[in-house]
C-alpha cells in the first residue's frame, strides 16, 4: 500500500515522513547516510578512493594520474590539478549516454573549487623545475552509482584519492636536460594538511532542512546547499543554487552540522589510511 | 621482440603461470540496486563493470525501434585512470568505438532479442582498471549482469583472449604479454555449444596452428564457463536464503 502510495503521491509521502522527523529510509533529518571508504584501489592510478554512499546507493571512484607538463605562464614555480566529474550512462537509468551533462559540470568545477580554496594540495610542491617542469594531476571521479548527494560522494572520493597520491622523484640531467624518474627514492605524498569536507542539505517545502538527501529527495527538495569544511572551522565551499530562500538560522545550522560531519569523515579516512600503510 | 621473453624455458609465463593458466577470476552479481542488472569482475588485474537498463522503451530516437526484436545499446568505457598513460577520452575513440560495436553484435548475437519486439536493452561497460584481456572481461562481466537483469539468454558469452607465441599457445594474456606483439585472439564463444560468437585476430599465424589455437580457446571459455556459472549459482542461492527460503 505504502508503495503504491508512494508513486502517486511521491511529495504528499515525503511531506508525512518528514514532518514527523523521519526518514523513508529510516534516518533521522539531519543524519547522513553510512559512508564506505577504501583508499588505493585502482593499482594503475597514482593515487585512488571509492566511496559508497548508504550500501552502494551512491559509489563513486577517484582516480589520480600524474603528467609531467608545462607550467602555466602566469605560474611558472606552480603545479596544478584538473578536477573531472563524469557521469557515464551506467550509473542511473535516467542518464543518457552522450556529451557531459549539466551536472557533471557544475561538479567538475566545485571540485576545482574545493581543491582550489582548501589549498588541500600544495601546489608548491608540484614543481620539478621552475618554469619548465611541473606535475599535472589528472583527478578523474567516475560516478557509479547515483541516488543523490553527488556533492558530497565526489568531494570525498576526490580528498581521500589526492591524500592517497604518491608522486615519483625526478632528476633531470643539468646538462643534456634529460628527464628521468628516479625509481630508487621514496615517493613523495602531494597532499597538504588541510583536509575539506563538504556536507550538503536539502529543504522541502521551503521550511523542512534535512542532511544528506536521496535521488528521491533530490527530485523534491525546493533547494539545495552545499557546505564544505576545513578542520580549524573555516568553511572552503559554500554552494547554494537558487531554490528557496533560507534564513541565516538555518544556514548556521547546516553550517554546524557539517562541521560536526566533518569531524566524522576525517576520523574515518584518516584510519583507512593508516590501516593501509601497516 | 621486445627483450622480454613470453614464456621462459622452464615453461612459466612472466608471471608465473603455465601457459594453458587463467588469472585469478572473481566476480560478484548484483553490485548495485539501482539498475536492472549488475556485475563486476577482476581477471587478475583487469577489473570491470556491467550494468545492464532493460529491455525498456526505445528512448531518445524512435526510428531505431526494430519491429521484429530488441534493440541491444551497448557503451565501452575506459575510465581515464586504468591505464598506465592517461586516457584522454573515456570513450567516444576509435578503440572505444570498436569495443562497442564487438560487444553489441556479440550479445545480439545471444539474447533472445524476439521476445522483445519494438524495445531497447541497454549494456553499459566500465573498464576501471586495464591490464589485457579488456575485451574478454567486458564480454564476461556483461553476461553476468544480463543474467542478474533475468534476460533471457542462448546460452553464457564466455570471452578469453588467447595468444601464440614460439610455437606456446597461452591463454588470458596480460599487458605485458600484449606488448610483445604476438599474435592475439581474442574469442567470445556459447560454451554449452561450442559456437563462436565473436573471434577476432590481430598479427599473423600460420594455419597449421590454427586448430591448435582454437582447441585452448575452448578450454580456456569453458573453464571461464565454470567460474561464471558458480557465480551465478552461489549468488542466486544467497538472494534465495535472503527472501527467507532455507
Amino acid at each position: 500500500m505504502a508503495d503504491v502510495f508512494k508513486k502517486v503521491e511521491p511529495a504528499e509521502y515525503y511531506r508525512r515522513h518528514l514532518t514527523h522527523d523521519a526518514r523513508p529510509d529510516g534516518r533521522q533529518l539531519l543524519a547522513f547516510r553510512d559512508v564506505v571508504v577504501s583508499v588505493g584501489t585502482i593499482g594503475t592510478a597514482d593515487g585512488s578512493a571509492l566511496v559508497r554512499l548508504g550500501g552502494g546507493g551512491t559509489t563513486v571512484v577517484c582516480g589520480v594520474k600524474a603528467e609531467l607538463a608545462s607550467p602555466r605562464p602566469d605560474t611558472p614555480a606552480r603545479g596544478y590539478v584538473v578536477p573531472n566529474v563524469e557521469l557515464p550512462a551506467l550509473c542511473a537509468a535516467t542518464l543518457r549516454p552522450g556529451p557531459p551533462t549539466a551536472l557533471a559540470q557544475t561538479l567538475s568545477q566545485a571540485m576545482a573549487d574545493l581543491i582550489e580554496n582548501s589549498g588541500c594540495v600544495d601546489a608548491g610542491a608540484l614543481c620539478v623545475s621552475p618554469g619548465r617542469l611541473v606535475w599535472a594531476l589528472h583527478v578523474d571521479a567516475v560516478c557509479l552509482a547515483h541516488n543523490g548527494n553527488l556533492a558530497d560522494a565526489c568531494a570525498a572520493a576526490v580528498v581521500a584519492a589526492l591524500r592517497d597520491t604518491t608522486l615519483p622523484a625526478i632528476t633531470i640531467d643539468d646538462e643534456t636536460g634529460r628527464v628521468r624518474v628516479d625509481s630508487g627514492r621514496e615517493r613523495a605524498p602531494v597532499a597538504a594538511s588541510a583536509f575539506p569536507v563538504a556536507a550538503s542539505f536539502a529543504k522541502f517545502d521551503n521550511d523542512i532542512l534535512f542532511a544528506d538527501p536521496t535521488a528521491e529527495e533530490e527530485a523534491l527538495a525546493t533547494a539545495t546547499v552545499t557546505v564544505a569544511t576545513l578542520e580549524d572551522g573555516s568553511l572552503c565551499l559554500l554552494h547554494k543554487a537558487g531554490g528557496s530562500a533560507m534564513t541565516e538560522k538555518e544556514l548556521q545550522q547546516c553550517v554546524d552540522r557539517a562541521q560536526v560531519r566533518g569531524a566524522e569523515l576525517r576520523h574515518l579516512v584518516n584510519k583507512v589510511a593508516a590501516s593501509k600503510e601497516c | 621482440m621486445a627483450g622480454v621473453e613470453v614464456v621462459s624455458e622452464q615453461g612459466f609465463r612472466t608471471d608465473g603461470r603455465k601457459p594453458n593458466e587463467l588469472r585469478r577470476i572473481r566476480c560478484k552479481q548484483g553490485v548495485f540496486s539501482h539498475a536492472d542488472g549488475s556485475a563486476y569482475i577482476e581477471q587478475g588485474n583487469t577489473k570491470v563493470l556491467a550494468t545492464v537498463y532493460g529491455p525498456h522503451e526505445i528512448r531518445g530516437s524512435r526510428s531505431k525501434a526494430l519491429h521484429d526484436r530488441a534493440y541491444v545499446n551497448c557503451q565501452f568505457s575506459m575510465a581515464t585512470f586504468s591505464t598506465g598513460e592517461r586516457k584522454q577520452r573515456p570513450r567516444g575513440d576509435r578503440k572505444s568505438t570498436e569495443m562497442t560495436m564487438h560487444m553489441k553484435q556479440t550479445f545480439e548475437a545471444t539474447i533472445l532479442t524476439q521476445l522483445y519486439p519494438r524495445s531497447q536493452i541497454d549494456i553499459f561497460v566500465e573498464v576501471l582498471q586495464a591490464d589485457g584481456g579488456n575485451f574478454a572481461a567486458c564480454v564476461n562481466a556483461a553476461t553476468l549482469a544480463l543474467i542478474d537483469a533475468g534476460i533471457p539468454l542462448k546460452d553464457y558469452v564466455c570471452a578469453c583472449t588467447v595468444g601464440f607465441v614460439d610455437d606456446v599457445t597461452i591463454v588470458d594474456i596480460n599487458h605485458l604479454e600484449e606488448t610483445n606483439h604476438i599474435a592475439e585472439f581474442t574469442v567470445a564463444m556459447l560454451p554449452k555449444s561450442e559456437q563462436f560468437v565473436m573471434l577476432e585476430m590481430s598479427s599473423r599465424l600460420h594455419l597449421d596452428h590454427l586448430s591448435k589455437v582454437m582447441d585452448m580457446a575452448t578450454k580456456a571459455c569453458k573453464d571461464v564457463h565454470l567460474v561464471l556459472d558458480r557465480a551465478v549459482r552461489d549468488h542466486v542461492s544467497e538472494v534465495w536464503q535472503q527472501l527467507g527460503n532455507t
